[in-house]
């Protein structure tokens, strides 16, 4: 069960850190946004996996709802935003 | 935490760092400040601090809507 | 040594020297290089295991920064 445990934490861990690369690689903004989001995800299933304890999937959820609002945030005011009359 | 995980969440927050510091785009900007608030958690939900962790998970997107406000898209 | 103590220490160091002399010489710019050493001082209050100073430093954050795009959006003409 522990073994398992941390094979899944280790594949998590290397599918992030193949994210952050493949973020700084890229030049324009809205390619950089897609693995910015596969990063947030990494994390967040390795936030669960890193510290047993019931507490932890309230963190988890947070935090997954927390990124991707600010993607989406950022997303939507490289690309136009809410149009201010005036 | 293994030494593994921690040389993993450790260059992430560095390279995201280093990102945000050199680069003169205001969206690149952001977009790396993220990925070094990413690589930051890890090291606070290890620590043990369950509570401190959710209040700033939902805290840290507020921040950058904040930023947001005066980031218009007539400059680039 | 903690690693989240050096970590911390690297972040308040980039933090500080790029927001004190921002590379180009704006408000907005000087404004998102200063969220990098509040990270790193609360990566550093981590190190001591202080959990109140984490949640005020976590709030007041956040509130200073809404106070700064107030005054620099009042600030920038329209």
């Amino acid at each position: 069960m522990e073994v398992a445990l941390l094979i899944a934490l280790s594949v998590c861990a290397i599918i992030a850190a193949y994210a952050a690369v493949r973020v700084v690689l890229e030049k324009r903004p809205l390619r950089k946004l897609p693995y910015l989001n596969v990063l947030s995800f990494a994390i967040s299933g390795s936030l669960l996996l890193i510290l047993p304890h019931p507490l932890s999937i309230v963190v988890a959820v947070a935090y997954f709802v927390g990124s991707t609002l600010e993607s989406n945030a950022i997303a939507s005011t490289y690309a136009g935003g809410i149009q201010k009359d005036g | 935490m293994d030494s593994l995980l921690v040389v993993i969440f450790g260059f992430i927050a560095v390279i995201g760092a280093l990102t945000t510091a050199f680069n003169r785009e205001p969206y690149i900007k952001l977009i790396s400040m993220s990925m070094m608030i990413g690589g930051i958690f890890p090291f606070i939900v290890d620590r043990g601090f369950l509570d401190v962790a959710a209040a700033t998970a939902v805290i840290a997107p507020i921040s950058t809507i904040f930023i947001l406000l005066i980031c218009r898209k007539g400059e680039p | 040594m903690n690693p989240e103590f050096i970590l911390g220490l690297i972040l308040l160091l980039i933090g500080s020297a790029v927001s004190a002399f921002p590379r180009p010489k704006n408000y907005l710019i000087q404004l998102i290089n200063l969220e990098i050493p509040g990270w790193g001082l609360l990566l550093v209050m981590l190190s001591y295991n202080e959990a109140l100073a984490l949640f005020t430093f976590g709030g007041v954050s956040a509130l200073s920064t809404f106070i700064l795009v107030r005054v620099i959006e009042k600030r920038r003409p329209i």
